[in-house]
């Protein structure tokens, strides 16, 4: 076999990637086309940037939930994390922690939870579909008994204003985007253990008999899309100046829409980061536009609904010919 | 008469003469885009007839049988079922036909009971309820005709993977079936469950169904086919009255290669010892003693369930044993993990490809590098150059057939998908190379590849460990051959020290 054709398949291979990347990305950019000629408050700057502060927070949410949905896995706790620490963040704030401190023992938080649903899947033997929905409604529980059932008032103005500000003009949750985007792509894509979240989720024996340590990229998994929940939750409390443990609701089913809209496949060792944050803006924009012209709110979830079917279907197809 | 004739078209022509054919291919052809996977074929399958397919991986066999059973639909020529031309497009049109197959992977649900799998999709239905009971007795009747002992209440997952392809069999011939493929049935068969499926095929052909039987191993084929056509390179070569040919006409009608440059064996002055055990016990195996030197190949050869495996599993770290020890390069090890294993020098070549070797939905170029990444890995980052070199090098020097080190291994030949996993430990700079089954539904040429790179391994100072249920495999290519019975080491032989009779009493413990 010559090396010319090896090259010239490989480069389709890729570029068939990419194709998938750049359709979706351009589904993007004929939404907001439309929707900036159909009304007139959607080309603003104030509605772009809002659009911006909205997809955000799934956005981050989305990828890592996608680390985990590449290892055959599900993390349907992410909402609920993202509720529980919005009262821990309230919390230490209101009781004269350092923002610095709070961001890091927020951060923790969210690694002590990534890592339970590691050990409940590695040691224990759970499924994680059991594993994340047990943290899911007890974690909304324990924030309730935190709280009392209130919601606790965030007065700090460095905390709450960070979400409100931009920098470089672009709202600075849009940056967090970047700020995680970026590393997760280098992480999943160019290091070690990225590659072995592929391996663990296409042959986990096949992994482990190849000498990758497959507990502790179940663990890193995990980990990861806590840790991520964790984080949006921070973002949220400061969006929002509150803590209460039943925000964020249904974030989980939004971040798992995302991530299959961007190609991640529920069978395992699919999946990448740019494709979740496309999808996640993509959501985000349907929401938005749905809202400025009017459209029934109900409609919204409906249209959701037929998004994903349309698109998962349309990438089966193109996988089969592959 | 047709005896002897020494042409083989002749041959087919006279045999063609004396019945109807019940399938007839005229001009059958496939192609995928550029890749020419049949090319165009004339063969006539005569009703009652056993018919063996024999090629390498990647002559076309696959095609072939895609064809006959509708999954893939042709290219050109034509196709007659007893005289009419027919379309056979769909696997559902072969099935009203009658033409069923039986695949080497057991393609049945493993947590249903084996009366639900003999049923299923035609399930026995009363007032709206299903009548398992019913079913269950059927199942269990038609087993026991057929002179399997296998119980049909129990889950198919419980059952041995070679049980298993009994039911699939079984299954297949309960559905009024008059054309019957098989594709490597004997894989993973120990010899009496083969033995219950050659009386099942000689039952079905006495009934008057047409058999298709494909099979790498040539003595099956001599032991139960009519006649015996040769694939190579998606051309069909011949077709021979299986009385009328041999092994070596066989093999060089599929190969062009003789066969005693398929035995590739070179011997090597016995260095150090590498590994040894003491009694070493485990889950599957007890009381094992052996030590394997640098430049030598230690053989186990045992029955399908003999313990090979699992002391092997316990040896690289999978499972842990539970007494005796284990001494590495003179030094005792508790080995643990199979990280260890690796760090200490031991590499594992595992059974199982789809199981256990491969990750099939990625592609070459990761499943080749995978053990190695934390030795390219750079500040935590694998360089794109390194991993690439690497992965080119690899197909280059294996001689995989791909596109290329980004193509899925799923698009691979089987033959491919093997060298791939011997491959991916080439490069990690192992001592102790342990092969479990390497060359099971691996084609004769890669056979040969394959045993050519053990030589180069031994060459190069390494020890290798090889287990095989081929006897003639183990038996011509190892220096010192233990046989395995039970979970035990029962006998061990220099090399060409015992007969194959001997070997094989030994192993069944007559």
């Amino acid at each position: 076999m010559s090396t010319d054709t090896k090259s010239a398949t490989v480069a389709r291979k890729s570029s068939a990637n990419w194709l998938f990347g750049l359709t979706l990305l351009g589904l993007l950019l004929a939404m907001c086309i439309v929707l900036s000629f159909t009304t007139k408050s959607f080309l603003t700057e104030a509605n772009i940037m809002n659009l911006m502060r909205q997809g955000s927070m799934i956005a981050i949410l989305a990828v890592g939930e996608t680390f985990v949905i590449i290892t055959t896995g599900i993390d349907l706790s992410v909402g609920a994390v993202v509720g529980f620490c919005t009262v821990i963040a309230a919390w230490l704030l209101t009781h004269d922690f350092s923002i610095f401190t709070t961001v890091v023992i927020t951060l923790g938080v969210g690694v002590a939870i990534g890592m339970f649903h590691g050990f409940g899947i590695v040691q224990m033997g759970l499924p994680p579909f059991i594993i994340t929905l047990a943290t899911l409604t007890s974690l909304r529980g324990i924030g309730l008994l935190i709280t009392n059932g209130a919601t606790i008032n965030i007065v700090n103005d460095t905390f709450t204003e960070f979400s409100r500000n931009d920098f470089i003009g672009l709202p600075n949750l849009f940056w967090m985007v970047i700020l995680v985007g970026v590393p997760a792509y280098i992480f999943l894509h160019h290091s070690r253990y990225g590659r072995y979240i592929f391996a663990v989720g296409s042959n986990m024996e096949a992994a482990r008999l190849s000498g990758v340590n497959v507990k502790l990229t179940v663990y890193l998994a995990y980990t990861l899309s806590s840790t991520c929940a964790a984080f949006v939750g921070l973002l949220l409390a400061a969006r929002i100046g509150v803590g209460n443990a039943m925000q964020a609701d249904g974030w989980e089913l939004q971040a798992i829409a995302s991530s299959v809209i961007g190609g991640t496949s529920l069978f395992g060792a699919v999946g990448s980061v740019h494709g979740p944050l496309i999808g996640a803006f993509i959501l985000a924009t349907i929401n938005n536009g749905a809202n400025l012209l009017n459209v029934n709110s109900f409609w919204q979830r409906i249209i959701t609904g037929l998004l994903i079917i349309l698109i998962v279907y349309f990438d089966q197809l193109r996988r089969r010919r592959g | 008469m047709v005896g002897t004739n020494p042409h083989g078209q002749a041959a087919d022509a006279a045999i063609a003469a004396a019945s109807v054919p019940i399938l007839e291919l005229r001009g059958l052809e496939k192609r995928y885009g550029a890749t020419h996977a049949l090319k165009p074929a004339d063969l006539a399958f005569v009703r009652g007839e056993i018919h063996a397919i024999v090629g390498e991986n990647g002559a076309g066999k696959s095609t072939l049988i895609k064809l006959l059973t509708g999954v893939i639909t042709r290219t050109s020529g034509e196709v007659f079922w007893e005289g009419q031309p027919v379309a056979l497009a769909t696997p559902h049109e072969a099935i009203e036909f009658g033409i069923n197959a039986v695949h080497q992977e057991v393609v049945l649900c493993r947590h249903l009971t084996v009366a639900a799998n003999m049923f299923l999709g035609d399930e026995d239905v009363g007032f709206g309820l299903l009548r398992k009971g019913e079913m269950t007795r059927k199942a269990q009747a038609i087993l026991d005709d057929l002179g399997f002992q296998l119980p049909a209440h129990v889950l198919l997952g419980d059952l041995t993977i070679g049980q298993q392809q009994l039911i699939a069999t079984a299954r297949a011939s309960i559905r009024g079936t008059r054309f019957l493929i098989f594709d490597e049935p004997t894989a993973y068969l120990t010899r009496t469950e083969a033995a219950q499926l050659f009386a099942l095929i000689r039952r079905l052909k006495e009934r008057g169904v047409t058999i298709v039987y494909i099979s790498h191993r040539l003595e099956e084929v001599f032991e139960l086919s009519d006649r015996v056509s040769i694939l190579r390179d998606g051309t069909l070569v011949g077709t021979r009255i299986t009385s009328d040919t041999n092994e070596t006409e066989l093999i060089s009608l599929m190969i062009n290669r003789s066969l005693e440059q398929i035995y590739h064996k070179e011997f090597f002055p016995a260095g150090d010892v590498l590994i040894e055990t003491k009694n070493l016990s485990g889950p599957g195996f007890h009381d094992v003693s052996l030590s394997v030197r640098a430049g030598q190949i230690v053989g186990l050869y045992g029955l399908i369930g003999a313990g090979r495996s699992e002391f092997v599993l316990s040896l690289f770290g999978r499972h842990r044993k539970t007494g005796g020890s284990i001494v590495w390069q003179g030094k005792e090890v508790d080995i643990r993990s199979e990280r260890q294993a690796m760090d200490l020098g031991i590499a594992l070549a595992p059974e199982s490809r789809r199981d256990q070797g491969l990750c099939i939905n990625l592609p070459v170029g990761f499943n080749l590098n995978l053990p190695i990444f934390p030795h390219i890995t750079m500040a935590g980052l694998v360089p794109f150059s390194a991993d690439r070199q690497r992965a080119d090098r690899q197909i280059n020097d294996l001689q995989v057939k791909t596109s290329g080190r980004g193509a899925l291994v799923s698009s691979l030949s089987g033959g491919n998908q093997q060298k791939i996993v011997i491959g991916k430990w080439l490069n990690h700079g192992a001592r102790l190379f342990i092969f479990d089954e390497p060359t099971v539904g691996v084609d004769v040429g890669t056979k040969a590849e394959i045993y050519r790179l053990l030589a180069r391994l031994l060459a190069e100072g390494a020890g290798i460990i090889l287990i095989s249920s081929y006897l003639p495999e183990v038996y011509e290519l190892a220096d010192e051959l233990h046989v395995f019975r039970r979970g035990e080491d029962v006998a061990r032989h220099a090399y060409h020290a015992a007969s194959h009779e001997e070997i094989l009493s030994e192993a069944i413990g007559v």
